[in-house]
């Protein structure tokens, strides 16, 4: 990536910062030389050297990060990526998060490392052709699959927006009047126009093909049950596709309640009627039972995918069916705040076939 | 646990050591012995294992008492069965020394209950990871039934920490399948053992003494590389600038706290809304240093875990599995867990009947505490 687009954005959040017009920065930073990264709320102008806005890695899906810490009282500035911004409109909805008081900036991500490559130490070879290629609108190598099969990198609602795919040296577009207004005093001289998407589609013409193969690879439509259970089989119960879903809030996930915390004769009938009992109990149905829960807000951000420790495609399944169950509805998640989540509004003229 | 107890029986030797052990299980339920044992069995796309409690001697077959690798942490599994008390089944459980010690520090923790449990161990090679497993089940099964067949307790193939583990062999189980040259050999190791061998009508006559011998020369060799790993573990786990070096990856998915057998917790501490805070701390945090690391308090979470649960730590390697970003979380908790447990002469796991040190109180326990008490006393006394 060039670097004077990285450095525009950061003399961008300098003068937010120094002018008072925001009282924080959100962004990726580089914490140490091995390539690790967090996400910090800087307050100090010193500490914005730190920052890394489009290092193509995902420790955790900003979106949930900031979920959690609204209402914020003070203006902040938060660079994040386009699903990690869904993420967050969807726990808007969900009141689990509130937008006022930020300034998103967003961009169009070419895509993030799985984790455990960076782990071992095999990302920094990768980035200068990562972002070559970013520039000549293809798919990087060895990116999460989730992210190969991703169609939504548009600005949306976001108030900044900076072009990054296909373009020689990157251009910062102004998407609200929030943005306007803000700086509207600054010697920036940002284009005037508005960002046109007709330059992803190059790329999403690619991406388009790779989500046709990764929803193919786990289509169980035919399979049913034993497709899933295939699926899912060696999954270990360790729920960490849920502790990093950005959508999966709930504090207490249900699962992990009494509600599944069987009475000594309940298993033991169980045992006696099927002959054996896989324990812990109800793999599949906390799946199931999350897939239903959430799945239309699912982003695809893919981080379930890559904290999995059995190595089991979580993101695709989840990614699949819930662009198969929200595209009932014409709903894309996180597109836009007032766009209300189909399950939580019932229209009298849905599913006549339902009403009869 | 006194030595008398401890009678050998030479097993029924099929062609192979799992066969022997699995025909022990079903002459067992055949006989009403049991009626339902605890076996890993393979998953059906044949990618991994998982803990089945069987009661039907149709799906009994197809068990696999020796499992290559470990998924789940067998005291994980019992707890999920046994957690709500007794029943009226008898159960016959199969598990690693590493799983029959969490099952026995859950047992104490009330999370376990036992009075239908029959707990059995065997000699463990150790774990292969289980990620090399899921890319090849076929070369890692190959592998692993050689290391079976050589009884070759020192393979630089299993995981880190089993390479570590002293503690392979006999444990707190009722009995123990022992791996003697070409002999299995039944171990009574409890008075509850001991009934199921006279049941048996079997004689327990075994010599045990070249067993013992070959055991304990492969302790040896693991306990040595124990020491060598704990003193570079060491340096990664001790002061603060290090733990934050070794913690820097963390993500904060606390996929180490559950998969842990001993993290019990339904909901744990740091998952809480208490350790969520709302922006205005999050603010004071980033104005205190000029920024903060998001999600907050990661290095917290993971010394207070070690608060938790490092005196019941059994080394069994699930944390560092489960860890998405290569964390050796394993070896850090089992060196934190070396050095707390030594701190309390306490040992996770090794019985029902060592009280958790955390739950009871010595008057002559950390004496210079005692003195400050005391000193305290006399001080108010004198003031009145």
């Amino acid at each position: 990536m060039s670097n004077s687009i990285e450095q525009t954005l950061n003399d961008l959040l300098k003068y937010l910062l120094k002018s008072g017009k925001v009282s924080a920065v959100f962004s990726l930073r580089k914490i140490n030389e091995g390539g690790s990264v967090d996400y910090g709320l800087i307050t100090d102008i010193e500490k914005l050297v730190e920052i890394a806005p489009f290092h193509p890695l995902m420790p955790v899906n900003a979106g949930q990060l900031l979920g959690r810490f609204t209402p914020m009282k003070k203006p902040v500035a938060a660079v994040v990526r386009p699903c990690e911004y869904r993420a967050f409109v969807e726990l808007a909805k969900r009141e689990q998060g509130q937008m006022d008081n930020f300034l998103f900036i967003t961009y169009s991500c070419g895509g993030v490392f799985k984790l455990k490559d960076n782990a071992e130490d095999k990302v920094k070879n990768k980035l200068d052709g990562y972002w070559k290629a970013v520039k000549n609108s293809e798919i990087p190598d060895d990116i999460r699959p989730t992210c190969k099969a991703c169609e939504y990198i548009e600005p949306f609602d976001a108030d900044i927006y900076v072009s990054l795919v296909g373009e020689e040296n990157g251009k910062i577009y102004l998407n609200s009047e929030k943005a306007k207004n803000m700086l509207e005093d600054s010697e920036f001289n940002f284009k005037k126009d508005k960002f046109d998407p007709a330059i992803l589609n190059e790329l999403l013409k690619k991406r388009a093909v790779k989500k046709t193969e990764l929803y193919a690879s786990v289509d169980t439509s035919k399979t049913g049950l034993d497709g899933l259970i295939d699926i899912f089989g060696r999954c270990i119960g360790c729920h960490g596709c849920n502790a990093v879903c950005p959508i999966c809030y709930c504090t207490l996930c249900d699962f992990e309640s009494f509600n599944y915390d069987y009475n000594t004769p309940i298993l033991e009938k169980e045992l006696a009627e099927k002959g054996a009992l896989r324990l812990p109990p109800d793999t599949l149905f906390f799946h199931l039972g999350r897939l239903s829960h959430m799945s239309f807000s699912c982003v695809g951000c893919g981080m379930c995918s890559d904290v999995c420790p059995a190595l089991i495609p979580v993101a695709a399944v989840f990614k699949k069916t819930g662009e198969e169950t929200a595209g009932m509805f014409a709903y894309v998640a996180g597109r836009k705040l007032d766009e209300d989540i189909p399950v939580m509004i019932y229209k009298e003229e849905e599913f006549p076939e339902l009403g009869e | 646990m006194t030595d008398n107890i401890r009678k050998g029986t030479l097993l029924k030797t099929e062609e192979d050591m799992q066969k022997s052990i699995l025909q022990f299980f079903q002459d067992a339920v055949e006989k009403k012995l049991f009626d339902a044992v605890m076996l890993p069995m393979k998953v059906p796309s044949g990618d991994s294992f998982a803990w089945i409690m069987i009661k039907d001697a149709a799906i009994l077959k197809d068990a696999q008492p020796l499992a290559p690798i470990m998924p789940v942490n067998a005291a994980t599994a019992l707890k999920r069965y046994t957690r709500k008390g007794k029943g009226k089944f008898k159960i016959a459980a199969l598990m690693k020394p590493c799983e029959i010690r969490a099952t026995i520090e859950l047992t104490k923790l009330n999370q376990v209950h036992l009075d239908d449990v029959t707990l059995f161990t065997y000699d463990c090679v150790g774990a292969l990871p289980m990620q090399d497993y899921i890319a090849d089940p076929e070369g890692v099964d190959g592998k692993f039934a050689k290391l079976l067949t050589d009884k070759n307790f020192n393979s630089k193939d299993v995981k880190p920490v089993c390479k570590i583990c002293d503690k392979f062999s006999l444990s707190a189980s009722d009995l123990h399948f022992a791996f003697s040259d070409k002999d299995i050999l039944l171990i009574s190791n409890s008075e509850k053992g001991e009934k199921l061998l006279t049941d048996l009508e079997w004689k327990a006559d075994a010599d045990l003494k070249k067993w013992q011998k070959y055991i304990d020369e492969k302790t040896n060799i693991r306990a040595k590389n124990k020491a060598d790993t704990f003193k570079i573990v060491k340096g990664m786990a001790e002061g603060f600038d290090n733990l934050v070096e070794t913690f820097s990856n963390c993500i904060g998915c606390h996929n180490c706290s559950s998969s842990c057998p001993i993290c019990y917790c339904r909901q744990c501490y740091f998952d809480t809304s208490v350790a969520k805070p709302n922006s205005d701390v999050i603010m004071m945090r980033a104005e205190e240093r000029g920024a903060a690391s998001l999600p907050l308090d990661r290095i917290m979470f993971h010394t207070g875990r070690m608060a938790h649960m490092s005196l019941s730590c059994v080394s069994c390697g699930l944390c560092s599995d489960a860890c998405p970003v290569n964390i050796p979380v394993a070896k850090i908790f089992s060196y934190v867990a070396s050095q707390t447990q030594k701190t309390f002469g306490y040992s996770a796991g090794a019985s029902v009947g060592d009280a958790l040190p955390m739950k009871e109180y010595k008057l002559n326990e950390l004496g210079e505490l005692g003195k400050l008490v005391k000193s305290a006393e006399a001080q108010e006394g004198s003031n009145e």
